[in-house]
């Protein structure tokens, strides 16, 4: 019984996604093409960028997986509002100069820019298949997210196995029909939910379970202190150091991050993102939520291990409230992975179409078309990901940011210092690269207690400007008006004199 | 770049409240409306950082 009505709400809401999602696009087929689907035509605004950032900032892993982390270590969890404050602070500076630059010479992505920068149109080809596989990971992570929620508001009448499959079957379908800006519109509705959910759980379980925040915090204190501080609970190996290194890298790697960049340069102006900086920040408030709400599960539900710990947060909804409400709450949980899942998937998309199969002549004309089949295709790997290499939720994440980290010289030292050389920049890549997934699959990550990623992106660095100095100098003709990205600031003052 | 918009110094100071002090914060004790220290300093550094944001923001536009 239960089952049956959280799955029905579920279902109802899942079936309101797509078609909202077809609303959003309704009406513009025409113009579509693939600038209208992948960065919706440029022409966003505040709010939409807002929440669609939001959107991607806030996932599956920050509902589940913070959770989840909360409750295996405490305080190491804190890294993700770390860094993600950091990064929008960051993002203040380079996202408007990313779309100044992307809408000076008509570019879609990083894949895009790098091209450009380099006047190699196979680098671009190359930086996208790297960037895919670093992304798949976080859209493995996402399926996960949602296969979890799925199975759990059906109180296990859908095996996770199945439930993985529906968490792809469904975004792949609404990706495919409804672009970036359909996402954007859906965010709209998941923000909605999610910040109603977490408002209620915020002040609901501490009340239900211990009688207000109160008597919570005071057992928190007194009873799991552990928890508390670094390095948190457990030989977890995540102390100060590894805290302080994992929000640097990731504050970093989040602006260049594909998808983050998808949002950038979906904006309609540079004001937009500017503004945006400003307000992102004080969304994540809202991620102390499940962090609270996963350490209050270990009174409630002790003795989760491993990824087990993802479902902390919704042992103690399943534990304490009706169906229907269970079914609402898996709505904003499911919603928080298919709106960044959409995102990823269609970044992957563009780089595909932009960068690698316009170099096949003969797939030009249908790029678009070949984009989404790339969707469909990087998805199913995603899935058979999920079922032959699990993995708790942040450790996902974790080996997304530390790989795509690598890219940073590439493209934002790129972009900013004439003298880098494309040699110099490719064998820093193909070190740092190498870095990573030699500590990744010797699992000696965390390495000498810091971020394995940030001991890549050293070496990565050395090497990419010893071999610039040391190396044979670039020619290219070109005027570095061209090739480099300039301050947005002076350029949008021009913009506005020429005005 | 930093010459000409000092301001930008102020987008360091999330790094400076989340990861710079960190050493400094690390306790539980004392409690601060009910939470322990670490995560009453970091929640502070979350709601400080927005102005940080504008206060840049404000430095461009004049």
């Amino acid at each position: 019984m239960n089952a049956a009505v959280a799955t029905s709400v579920f279902g109802v809401f899942m079936v309101a996604t797509v078609a909202l999602g077809l609303l959003a696009v309704r009406g513009r087929r025409g113009g579509g093409g693939l600038a209208e689907w992948s960065v919706g035509g440029r022409s966003l605004g505040t709010v939409f960028i807002w929440v669609l950032m939001a959107g991607e900032g806030y996932t599956s892993f920050s509902y589940l997986g913070a959770a989840g982390w909360g409750y295996n270590y405490g305080a190491p969890v804190l890294y993700v509002v770390a860094y993600m404050s950091c990064g929008y602070a960051v993002g203040y500076v380079v996202g408007p100069m990313l779309w100044a630059y992307a809408r000076k010479h008509g570019l879609v992505g990083i894949t895009d820019m790098v091209a450009h920068r380099f006047g190699r149109p196979w680098l671009g080809a190359l930086v996208a298949v790297l960037a895919t596989v670093f992304l798949l990971p976080y859209i493995q992570l996402q399926i996960t997210g949602m296969g979890v929620v799925v199975s759990t508001i059906s109180y296990g009448a859908i095996s996770l196995n199945w439930a993985y499959f529906i968490a792809f079957a469904v975004t792949t379908g609404f990706v495919v029909v409804s672009g970036l800006r359909g996402s954007a519109w859906v965010s709209v509705l998941k923000d909605l939910l999610v910040i109603v959910t977490l408002g209620f759980l915020a002040i609901y379980v501490p009340v239900h379970y211990f009688d207000g925040y109160g008597p919570f915090l005071d057992r928190l204190v007194t009873e799991k202190s552990e928890w508390l501080t670094f390095p948190g609970h457990g030989d977890s190996g995540l102390g100060q150091a590894w805290f302080i290194t994992t929000s640097f890298l990731n504050s970093l790697t989040v602006v260049i991050f594909p998808t983050t960049v998808a949002g950038y340069l979906g904006a309609r102006n540079a004001d937009v993102l500017r503004r945006n900086a400003m307000w992102l920040p004080a969304y994540n408030v809202l991620l102390f939520v499940p962090m609270l709400l996963g350490m209050a599960a270990l009174f409630v539900v002790p003795g989760l291990v491993g990824a087990e710990s993802n479902l902390a947060l919704f042992k103690l909804v399943t534990d304490s409230l009706p169906a229907w409400s269970v079914g609402i709450i898996g709505v904003a949980a499911a919603l928080s992975s298919i709106v960044p899942m959409a995102v990823f998937m269609l970044v992957i998309g563009t780089m595909w179409g932009r960068s690698v199969l316009s170099l096949v002549p003969r797939w030009e004309r249908r790029q678009k078309g070949a984009a989404q089949l790339v969707v469909v295709v990087a998805g199913s790997l995603a899935l058979l990901l999920t079922y032959t290499a699990p993995n708790t939720l942040v450790r996902l994440s974790l080996i997304s940011y530390e790989g795509m980290a690598q890219l940073l010289p590439m493209v934002l030292l790129g972009l900013m210092w004439r003298r880098l050389t494309l040699l110099g920049a490719m064998s820093g890549l193909v070190v740092g690269v190498g870095v990573v997934c030699g500590f990744v699959f010797m699992e000696n990550d965390p390495v000498w207690g810091v971020n394995a990623g940030i001991v890549a992106l050293a070496a990565n660095l050395a090497v990419a400007l010893v071999v610039t100095y040391a190396g044979p100098r670039e020619r290219d003709e070109r005027p570095d008006d061209e090739v480099l990205a300039r301050d947005e600031w002076e350029a949008d003052r021009e913009v506005v004199n020429v005005r | 770049m930093l010459r000409r918009r000092p301001q930008l110094l102020w987008l360091l100071v999330p790094y400076v409240l989340y990861l710079g002090a960190l050493p400094f914060v690390n306790r539980v004790r004392p409690v601060v409306l009910g939470l322990p220290f670490l995560f009453f300093w970091l929640l502070g550094a979350t709601v400080l950082t927005p102005v940080a944001v504008w206060l840049t923001r404000r430095g461009d536009r004049r």
